[in-house]
C-alpha cells in the first residue's frame, strides 16, 4: 500500500502503531452500527441499495491487514459528498479516539432514523381517514402524557442538580458554607410547617364537605315536608274538588228522606185505614212509635 | 423528481446541511455568514429563493437536513411564495426537518391577520416557528444560534434525538381563543 510504504519511509514505528491501532478503532467503531442496520432493515430498499452499493459494505468484508487504505477511501466517498476530501485526510491524522466515538455515536443515530423511515414504509396498511381520526385523539393524548412525564423529569433533574450543587458547596466549607446551612435548614423547617399546614387543610377541608352534605340532606327534607303541608293547606281553603261531590251525596240522602218519608205515610195510611190494633203487638207498636219521628210531609 | 427528499442521499461525516429559502434574498446572507463560524460541526449553508431549486445542481447538492422559510410579515409575497415553495418538499421533511421563521412581527402588530395565517400553516404542518429579530447583530446571532440547535437534532448528529422527537417538543400552538378543530 501506498500509504504504508510512506510511513515506513519516515522510520518512526512508534507513530505507525500508534496510528494503526487508532485505525484499527475506527474500523471496528464503524461497522458496528452498519452491521446493527443491515440485520434489522429486511427488504431491499433505498438504504439497502445504498449501502450496498458503498464502499462502506465493502469495509465489512475486509480482512484485518487491509484496513488503512479502506478506511481513506470510505472517508474519501463520504467527503465527496459531504465535505472537502484533503481536510479529512488532514483531519485524521490528529484525530483522538473520542472523536472517533463521537463520530461512531453521530452515525448510529443516523442509521437508526433512516431505520425508522424504512420501517414506517413497510408496515401500511390501508386505514380510512375516519379510522385514523378515531385513533388520533389516544395517540394524542399519549403523547401530551409522554410530554408531561418528560417535563416533570427536566424539573426534578434540574432539583437534583441543584441540591448537588448546594451540597458540594456547603462540603467545601467556606464563609458561604454557613449562610448556605442556616438558609437550608430554614428551608427545610419551612417545608415541614407546609406539609403540617397542608394536612389540616386537607381535614378541614373534608369536615366542610361532610358538614355541607349533611346540610344539603336537610334541606331536602325540609323541602319535602313543605310540599306536603302546602298540598293539605290548599285543599282544605279550596274544597273545590270535594264540592261535586259533596253536592251529590246531598242529594242522594233529600231523595231517600223523601222515599222514606212517602213509604212512612203509605204505612200510617194503611194502619189507619185497615183499623189495625198496634197497641198490642209490642214490634208493631214500636214501628209505629218511629212513624212519627218524621213530620207529615207536604 | 422536482420533489426534495430527505433521505436519497448519504448524510456526511460530522457535517449539517441548512437550506434558508427567502423571498428577499436579505436576512439568509447575514444568517449564512454567522452558522457557518460554527467549529464542532462542518455546517454547510445552501441560499435559495424559492423552491424548486435548479436540477442542474441535483447531483452536486449534499442530503438537506433542516430548511428553513424566512417569511418577511411586512410583505404578502412573501408568504405567498412560502407557501408555494411548500409544495416542492417530500412529506419526509415534515417530520421536524422544516422551520418557519419569521422576521419584523413587531412591525406588523397592526396586521395580525398575516402574522395569525403563519401560525395557522406552522400548526397544519406540526412545524416549529421562530421569530427572529434581523437589524441588530445580536439578533442575528441569536437566531442562528437556535437554528444551530434545530440543525444539530435534525442532521442526527445529537445522540438519542431524532428529528421527530425535537418537533413533538417545539411544534407550534394555536393560542386557544382562536377557532381550531377539536378532538370531539
Amino acid at each position: 500500500m501506498t500509504l504504508e510504504s510512506r510511513w515506513v519511509s519516515q522510520g518512526d514505528l512508534e507513530k505507525l502503531r500508534r496510528r494503526e491501532i487508532r485505525y484499527t478503532v475506527a474500523r471496528h467503531i464503524v461497522t458496528l452500527p452498519l452491521l446493527r442496520v443491515l440485520t434489522s432493515s429486511e427488504d431491499p430498499l433505498k438504504l439497502r441499495r445504498f449501502l450496498t452499493s458503498s464502499r462502506w459494505f465493502d469495509l465489512l468484508h475486509m480482512d484485518a491487514s487491509d484496513n488503512t487504505g479502506s478506511l481513506k477511501e470510505m472517508v474519501e466517498t463520504v467527503g465527496q459528498n459531504g465535505g472537502p476530501a484533503a481536510e479529512n485526510c488532514s483531519a485524521l491524522e490528529g484525530v483522538l479516539p473520542a472523536e472517533m466515538l463521537r463520530i461512531k455515536q453521530q452515525m448510529s443515530n443516523q442509521c437508526f432514523e433512516m431505520a425508522v423511515q424504512l420501517n414506517a414504509g413497510k408496515s401500511k396498511r390501508s386505514c380510512s381517514t375516519s379510522e385514523a381520526e378515531r385513533e388520533l385523539p389516544n395517540f394524542v393524548s399519549e403523547l401530551e402524557r409522554v410530554k408531561g412525564v418528560h417535563f416533570n423529569s427536566t424539573l426534578v433533574l434540574h432539583r437534583l442538580q441543584m441540591w448537588h450543587a448546594i451540597g458540594e458547596k456547603m462540603k467545601q466549607a467556606g464563609p458561604d458554607a454557613a449562610v448556605l446551612k442556616t438558609v437550608s435548614d430554614r428551608c427545610m423547617a419551612l417545608c415541614s410547617q407546609i406539609k403540617q399546614l397542608q394536612i389540616e387543610n386537607r381535614n378541614l377541608q373534608n369536615e366542610i364537605t361532610e358538614i355541607q352534605k349533611q346540610r344539603l340532606e336537610i334541606k331536602r327534607l325540609t323541602h319535602e315536608k313543605m310540599k306536603e303541608m302546602e298540598g293539605l293547606m290548599s285543599s282544605k281553603e279550596h274544597p273545590e274538588k270535594y264540592n261535586a261531590v259533596l253536592e251529590k251525596g246531598l242529594a242522594n240522602l233529600e231523595k231517600y228522606k223523601k222515599m222514606t218519608i212517602v213509604t212512612q205515610n203509605v204505612l200510617r195510611g194503611i194502619l189507619l185505614a185497615c183499623k189495625v190494633n198496634w197497641l198490642d203487638d209490642p214490634t208493631l207498636r214500636e214501628t209505629v212509635m218511629t212513624l212519627e219521628e218524621f213530620p207529615i210531609s207536604e | 423528481m422536482s420533489l426534495l427528499n430527505p433521505f436519497n442521499k448519504r448524510p456526511g461525516l460530522n457535517t449539517a446541511t441548512i437550506l434558508l429559502v427567502e423571498n428577499e434574498e436579505q436576512f439568509q446572507q447575514s444568517l449564512a455568514n454567522v452558522l457557518v463560524e460554527e467549529t464542532a460541526v462542518t455546517v454547510n449553508v445552501r441560499l435559495a429563493k424559492t423552491l424548486p431549486l435548479p436540477m442542474k445542481n441535483d447531483e452536486s447538492r449534499p442530503r438537506i437536513d433542516l430548511v428553513v422559510f424566512i417569511i418577511n410579515l411586512t410583505l404578502d409575497k412573501s408568504v405567498k411564495s412560502a407557501k408555494a415553495s411548500l409544495k416542492y418538499l417530500d412529506p419526509g421533511y415534515f417530520l421536524g426537518k422544516v422551520c418557519f421563521m419569521v422576521t419584523n412581527a413587531r412591525q406588523a402588530l397592526g396586521c395580525t391577520g398575516r402574522l395569525d395565517a403563519v401560525r395557522q400553516l406552522a400548526v397544519s404542518l406540526h412545524c416549529p416557528l421562530l421569530f427572529a429579530e434581523d437589524q441588530t447583530p445580536e439578533g442575528v446571532t441569536s437566531s442562528a444560534r437556535r437554528l444551530l440547535t434545530i440543525l444539530k437534532v435534525a442532521s442526527g448528529l445529537v445522540p438519542n434525538t431524532t428529528a421527530l422527537y425535537l418537533s413533538n417538543l417545539t411544534r407550534c400552538a394555536m393560542p386557544p381563543d382562536i377557532d381550531q378543530p377539536s378532538f370531539d
